[in-house]
């Protein structure tokens, strides 16, 4: 057009589709599908772990104080069985232990009994585990184990991708150039005005 | 709203009666603990310790018994147990639990101050002092810092002239009874002047460091010193 004008009769250029968008749904779609199982985990987890000061999510703990009647047997392995009995305690101690003089500690996998000899006061102690939540806490945080970091490591790349995917998948008002930009910027907004009201780090 | 039948009204009364009561009986339990664990808070709040500082940290909340918090826990087995002391020292050492238990004790009334706000005061340790098991391993002059080791490679670091003050130490009884697994049997160490995560449960090791090595938490976005009275929560 050397007038820089169109020719009023001059069909429209077709629009350039953009092909990437069926490729991005897909991976999207496959990538979330199998990032379901982890995001449950870190985010029961990450609930359970942000209320650490108001219970302990990964055990139930047990703790009683008995009063048997003294003295019990000089002998560690009968004060023990007649502790047991007296207790109506049918589980097999996985160890009998002479502490001090006067205690003697009778070990089970999940409770001990701290028996003080003379006295015949008993403290029973220990926790039953909340095993899923366990499970997810252990997973979590990450604890004494460095294979579990490649695997964390990719469930953030994948975090990454589901969220920067997702500002592409719909175009139009309702996309990246509409109200997805508003509720992008809200979104984004949560974090920058807590680090300014708070006085960040 | 009426009914057509007046012992269905009567009853429908009388179950939001008995509703009401329960939600006020809840409401004003709830405020009574609240009102009473205030009331620790504000007492604390008023004395002062006798380096000067006020007793309870700012930012900090009291409550009457120690919270589990957590962890991988360790081999509660007493007979299991060992303690290993060892670094830069000229004679290391590794305790059993009797052995530990063997040596002169201490029992000390400790103010603990949890980085998650809470705090307990006067909880009462019994132990031995890591001042009496340095000095058994005889320290090098190269020593700068306690890594306290525990179960699942558990770590954390204080600074060597803090490790050293009579009120660290090694603890294996919890308010006169033994100390209980959620709180790291059977043995956990005690450094009472920092946020609690620093005293760790379920402990194997003392190791003498000549450098710091920032632990579990403190390499997880937690301060690496630690003082309540600083507000030391975050790095």
């Amino acid at each position: 057009m050397p007038d820089g004008t169109a020719e009023p009769n001059a069909p429209a250029r077709p629009r350039k589709k953009l092909h990437f968008r069926p490729w991005m749904r897909a991976l999207h779609r496959d990538i979330g599908y199998f990032s379901v199982g982890l995001t449950i985990v870190y985010a029961t987890s990450g609930l359970a772990v942000n209320h650490l000061k108001d219970w302990d999510p990964n055990f139930k703990q047990v703790s009683r104080t008995h009063q048997l009647t003294a003295p019990l047997p000089t002998d560690d392995a009968a004060a023990a069985k007649s502790t047991l009995q007296m207790l109506g305690v049918l589980e097999e101690p996985r160890e009998v232990y002479r502490a001090s003089d006067t205690q003697l500690d009778v070990v089970f996998d999940k409770r001990t009994f701290h028996i003080d000899t003379t006295s015949g006061v008993v403290h029973e102690e220990g926790q039953a585990a909340r095993p899923l939540l366990r499970m997810a806490n252990w997973l979590h945080l990450n604890r004494g184990k460095k294979a579990w970091t490649y695997v964390a490591d990719f469930y953030a790349v994948f975090l990454l991708f589901l969220a920067i995917s997702g500002l592409f998948m719909i175009p139009g008002k309702k996309g990246l150039l509409g109200r997805g930009a508003v509720v992008l910027l809200l979104g984004a907004a949560v974090p920058i005005a807590y680090v300014l009201l708070s006085g960040g780090p | 709203m009426t009914y057509p039948n007046p012992d269905l009204e009567k009853a429908l009364a009388r179950r939001r009666f008995i509703q009401g009561a329960g939600a006020g009986t809840v409401v004003l339990a709830l405020g009574g603990v609240y009102v009473l664990s205030d009331e620790l808070t504000r007492d604390a709040q008023a004395q002062t310790r006798s380096d000067g500082r006020p007793r309870l940290p700012p930012g900090q909340r009291v409550i009457q018994a120690l919270r589990p918090m957590g962890g991988e826990p360790g081999d509660p087995s007493p007979s299991a147990y060992r303690l290993r002391v060892y670094g830069e020292v000229d004679a290391p050492f590794e305790l059993t639990f009797a052995e530990l238990l063997a040596l002169p004790q201490v029992e000390q009334a400790q103010d603990v101050h949890c980085v998650t706000t809470w705090s307990v005061l006067g909880a009462k340790f019994k132990g031995v002092r890591v001042a009496d098991l340095a000095e058994r391993a005889k320290l090098k002059k190269s020593a700068r810092y306690l890594i306290f080791e525990a179960a699942h490679g558990y770590t954390s670091n204080i600074a060597l002239r803090d490790a050293l003050k009579p009120t660290v130490m090694v603890a294996h009884q919890l308010n006169g009874a033994p100390l209980p697994r959620a709180h790291g049997a059977p043995v956990r160490a005690i450094a009472p002047d920092f946020y609690f995560w620093k005293s760790a449960k379920w402990l194997t090791g003392l190791r003498f460091s000549n450098h710091d090595e920032p632990g579990y938490w403190e390499t997880r976005g937690y301060n690496n010193h630690a003082d309540p009275w600083r507000e030391e929560r975050y790095a």
